[in-house]
């Protein structure tokens, strides 16, 4: 697969924003593609957790906990995304990656307002792909979590890391 | 004057005279008024949604529209009946919002609004309950859902 590819094309379509469509357990997740510098497989990934590439340390990133999606990472189609923001750098595995998608800005749809809680930090909206509903992860969000989790470790007591600000809206 | 006059006549029959739809959900008789149901149609599924908002926990596709799922008969501890189960659409002030409800096609109704009375329980948004076919039936204020806490 080559997503360099994609993003090139996705540089000349100004009205649209490129994702990688993955799967976690039921839910069908977009990740902008702008930050996915690669997908490898298990065997690729190795056994860490963390994972090295290209001169970058990628940390373990377990969006299905975070999402409190119950997954089994144990299939065939199990794939680690390789994520980065600029400044944190994620390894996120996911159950499937379905595939990446050019989606026009205006077929982006916020999260209906019934939503109130925390899934409004976690998803900057929702679209359609092939049939599927697909929500749009904020990379903000998914990568600041990981920085806590770091955080805490290093200093070994519990101290809250204020969150990113958010992309919501900004994703598509 | 006159249009005046008919338009009070028309508002205070409306206060006596409440219409509304009569569904259940795990045999339990709920209603809602009618301006407020955008329609019933066979249960298509739902798709989840990793969600922390209560009872709002997944979504529905209906062709190219979308509209959260509002888990009712979970918010009232019961066990959906029936096959196929329907979804009734609530018109909810912050949009469109689907129930399941049991297969038992719902029926309209015209209740006398003095009739309603206060609701005891307070852990349901509704405008009060009814008796309706010697049934005691609470009507439920689907534009309110989830806004109770």
């Amino acid at each position: 697969m080559s997503l360099r590819g994609h993003l090139k094309s996705a540089n000349v379509l100004v009205e649209t924003a490129s994702f990688l469509v993955v799967r976690l357990g039921g839910s069908y997740l977009a990740l902008p593609a702008d930050g996915v510098h690669g997908v490898l497989t298990p065997e690729e990934a190795g056994l860490e957790q963390a994972v090295m590439a290209t001169g970058t340390l990628y940390q373990p990133v377990d969006l299905a906990h975070l999402l409190s999606v119950v997954a089994d990472l144990s299939g065939l189609e199990v794939r680690t995304v390789l994520y980065s923001n600029g400044h944190s750098h994620g390894a996120i595995r996911v159950e499937q990656v379905v595939g990446l998608t050019d989606v026009e800005r205006k077929n982006c749809l916020p999260l209906p307002p019934q939503f109130r809680c925390d899934e409004r930090r976690w998803f900057g909206g929702m679209m359609l792909y092939e049939d599927l509903l697909v929500l749009i992860v904020n990379p903000a969000w998914m990568l600041g979590e990981l920085a806590e989790v770091v955080s805490v470790g290093a200093r070994e007591t519990p101290q809250l890391v204020a969150d990113s600000p958010l992309t919501v809206g900004g994703s598509c | 004057m006159l249009r005046a006059a008919r338009g009070q006549q028309q508002a205070q029959t409306t206060k006596r005279s409440w219409n509304v739809v009569v569904f259940s959900i795990g045999g339990m008789k709920l209603a809602a008024r009618t301006e407020d149901v955008g329609g019933v149609s066979p249960w298509t599924g739902s798709i989840p949604v990793p969600s922390r908002t209560p009872f709002v926990q997944a979504m529905q596709k209906r062709d190219h529209q979308v509209m959260p799922v509002y888990e009712l008969a979970n918010r009232l501890s019961r066990t959906l009946q029936g096959d196929p189960l329907l979804c009734l659409v609530a018109r909810h002030v912050d949009g469109p919002m689907a129930i399941c409800i049991d297969a038992a096609v719902p029926s309209l109704e015209t209740v006398d609004a003095a009739a309603i009375r206060p609701t005891v329980s307070g852990d349901l948004e509704t405008f009060g309950s009814v008796t309706i076919g010697g049934d005691d039936v609470t009507i439920v204020a689907l534009q309110r859902l989830g806004r109770l806490g």
